[in-house]
């Protein structure tokens, strides 16, 4: 455990020497990072001036779904995204060949791919993310007791598992087919996921929280904060985020032993 | 007889390439259905290489060289057959296994790009478990044989392809590797930085004991370093020896090279040997190609024969005998 930490610190410094050779992307990030919650949170303003409620969710509880998208789309940001994204992708380490490398490291490669590079700037958007959450939770006033908040953590753990078992198994496909990019199509449904999904219609209610669960992602961890969470449905989130990851990493390292690596 | 330290026995490895033909209606045909060829990229090849050895691996592009490294390196599992570097199985790539080997790609650069090569080496030093006091004497030490202090500090992007070779070199032996795997080290570099990595690589061999298999499309490479060479050409071994061997084995014959009194030169013919094949003449120079059994007592006659300035007797370039088993693949 010490020499992954000392490892992923070793990981956020390159990373940080990194980003500071192109200052330019700093601005650009931070445009991109209050682009992406001005239009969430205008979404809803705009929303909630004409109803008081849509489908029993209300300003605070959407605003709730809004900062869970916002933190975990910040973590992904922070180091899933950018780890797992070079590997993919046209010039991505699968493609070029330069896996070979990470192979000949004696590290677990699931844990060098999913934390090798980091993206510092998204620390901005992690902050944005926790500044609505616990706006949202000050609107929610006392609703919102010790334990639905000790609920909510469980379940916002749990549904980053999910988030990053599905963005694994999304890359370990890239072993069979190298040039999709499985991870963008994920990436679009997730933008979804930003409102509830009670918001949406029936079938698409059912596959965004079943088939592609980004409902259990960010709407089930904002019920939690008004206790609106049967006890059956919090240990079966716990159960698809065990069963997902533990799939996703099975489907990576055998998506691993397909790799020829590039030829020479 | 020490245990050897690679033993490679019926190694065998087959690709599944997928195939289509020219144009957008097979592409959009392959969509729906793909078909595949099996490609046979190594046959059966056996071969062991004692602790300490440099070995060349050479044969043409696509004679299944980095297919090869690349199993023993455990990057790929075979089709078939066994192999054993170290003690261990290569593919099963257990931790101890990786510490004790390394590789450098002439193609692929495990630096980071846009950092000093120095935080390079430090993060590799951790990912091997370095203590620091030994990190700090083998970079030294490095640093020191291939001449590159000043490098240390500069981003990898702004480095020329020479200098980032020699980086790639202490990335890959920050650890104290005792098997190098040199797959194309001096492609694409200048013949002084190319003599100057030959050098490295013969000091570290020396030094530390390293087992070294290299391959490389320069001869120079593998006349200077390697008193062994491994020839393999579609995916199967050729040879397995010393390089004057496999010269020796495949042009049974030497080069004479004369130069003739100029006034005297033109009525040469009905006097040069039946057994010779004159390859090159040029005002008074010629170039004779002789059986390497016939060639003394060819030279002699010819002194006395002809009006000779000077002569010299040399082994073909080690080039044209590569170029001749490439195109016919058989020694």
């Amino acid at each position: 455990m010490r020499y992954h930490l000392k490892l992923i610190g070793l990981f956020i410094r390159a990373s940080a020497q990194q980003e500071l050779a192109y200052r330019a992307n700093f601005l650009i990030s931070l445009l991109h990072s209050l682009l992406n919650f001005g239009t969430g949170l205008l979404g809803l303003l705009v929303l909630f001036e004409q109803v008081e409620a849509i489908r029993g969710w209300d300003f605070a509880s959407t605003l709730a779904v809004l900062g869970v998208y916002l933190t975990v789309g910040a973590v992904r940001d922070l180091f899933i995204g950018p780890s797992l994204d070079a590997l993919t992708g046209i010039n991505g380490d699968i493609w070029a060949g330069r896996l070979d490398f990470t192979l000949m490291r004696p590290v677990d490669i699931q844990f060098w791919s999913s934390f090798r590079q980091w993206r510092l700037l998204a620390v901005f958007d992690l902050a944005l993310g926790a500044g609505v959450l616990a706006k949202a939770i000050f609107e929610l006033g006392a609703a919102v007791t010790a334990s639905h908040l000790i609920t909510f953590l469980i379940l916002l753990g749990s549904g980053m598992i999910t988030f990053y078992a599905v963005q694994l198994a999304f890359t370990g496909l890239m072993f069979w087919n190298p040039g999709m990019l499985f991870s963008w199509v994920f990436n679009g449904i997730f933008q979804m996921a930003r409102y509830p999904v009670r918001l949406y219609p029936g079938g698409l209610r059912l596959a965004l929280t079943w088939i592609v669960p980004v409902g259990v992602i960010t709407t089930l961890p904002a019920q939690a904060l008004t206790g609106d969470v049967p006890a059956l449905t919090l240990v079966g989130s716990l159960f698809l985020a065990a069963a997902l990851f533990t799939g996703a990493s099975l489907l990576f390292r055998t998506g691993l032993r397909r790799y020829a690596s590039a030829s020479s | 007889m020490a245990q050897p330290i690679i033993t490679v026995r019926q190694l065998s490895k087959t690709y599944r390439v997928p195939e289509r033909d020219a144009g957008l209606l097979a592409s959009i045909k392959s969509l729906a259905r793909r078909t595949y060829n099996d490609v046979q990229a190594v046959r059966d090849i056996n071969f062991s290489l004692e602790a300490g050895e440099i070995v060349g691996f050479i044969g043409p592009n696509g004679a299944g060289k980095t297919t090869t490294l690349k199993m023993l390196c455990g990057l790929l599992h075979p089709t078939s057959g066994e192999a054993e570097v170290a003690g261990y199985i290569p593919w099963q790539r257990s931790g101890v296994y990786l510490r004790r080997i390394s590789m450098v790609m002439g193609n692929k650069s495990q630096m980071m790009w846009d950092i000093p090569p120095l935080d390079t080496f430090r993060v590799l030093g951790e990912i091997y478990h370095v203590p620091a006091a030994e990190f700090k004497q083998t970079l030294d030490e490095l640093v020191e044989l291939l001449d590159m202090g000043e490098l240390l500090t500069r981003p990898v992007r702004n480095l020329s392809l020479g200098e980032r070779m020699k980086c790639e070199m202490v990335a890959a032996l920050i650890h104290r590797p005792s098997v190098l795997f040199l797959d194309e080290p001096t492609l694409g570099l200048d013949v002084s930085t190319q003599r100057r990595l030959r050098r490295f690589v013969a000091d570290y061999n020396r030094r530390r004991g390293a087992t070294v298999i290299l391959t490389s499309h320069y001869m120079a490479d593998v006349v200077e370093l390697c008193p062994r060479v491994i020839l393999i050409h579609q995916g199967s071994l050729l040879y397995d020896g010393a390089l004057s061997g496999l010269v020796e084995r495949l042009a049974p014959f030497k080069l004479i090279r004369l130069t003739l009194n100029q006034e005297q030169a033109p009525t040469i013919d009905g006097h040069l040997p039946p057994n010779v094949e004159v390859l090159e003449r040029e005002n008074g120079r010629l170039v004779l190609r002789a059986g390497r059994a016939e060639t003394p007592a060819i030279t002699s006659r010819l002194l006395d024969t002809l009006p000779v300035v000077d002569l010299v007797v040399e082994d073909p370039p080690i080039e044209a005998v590569i170029d001749q088993i490439y195109q016919e693949a058989k020694v």
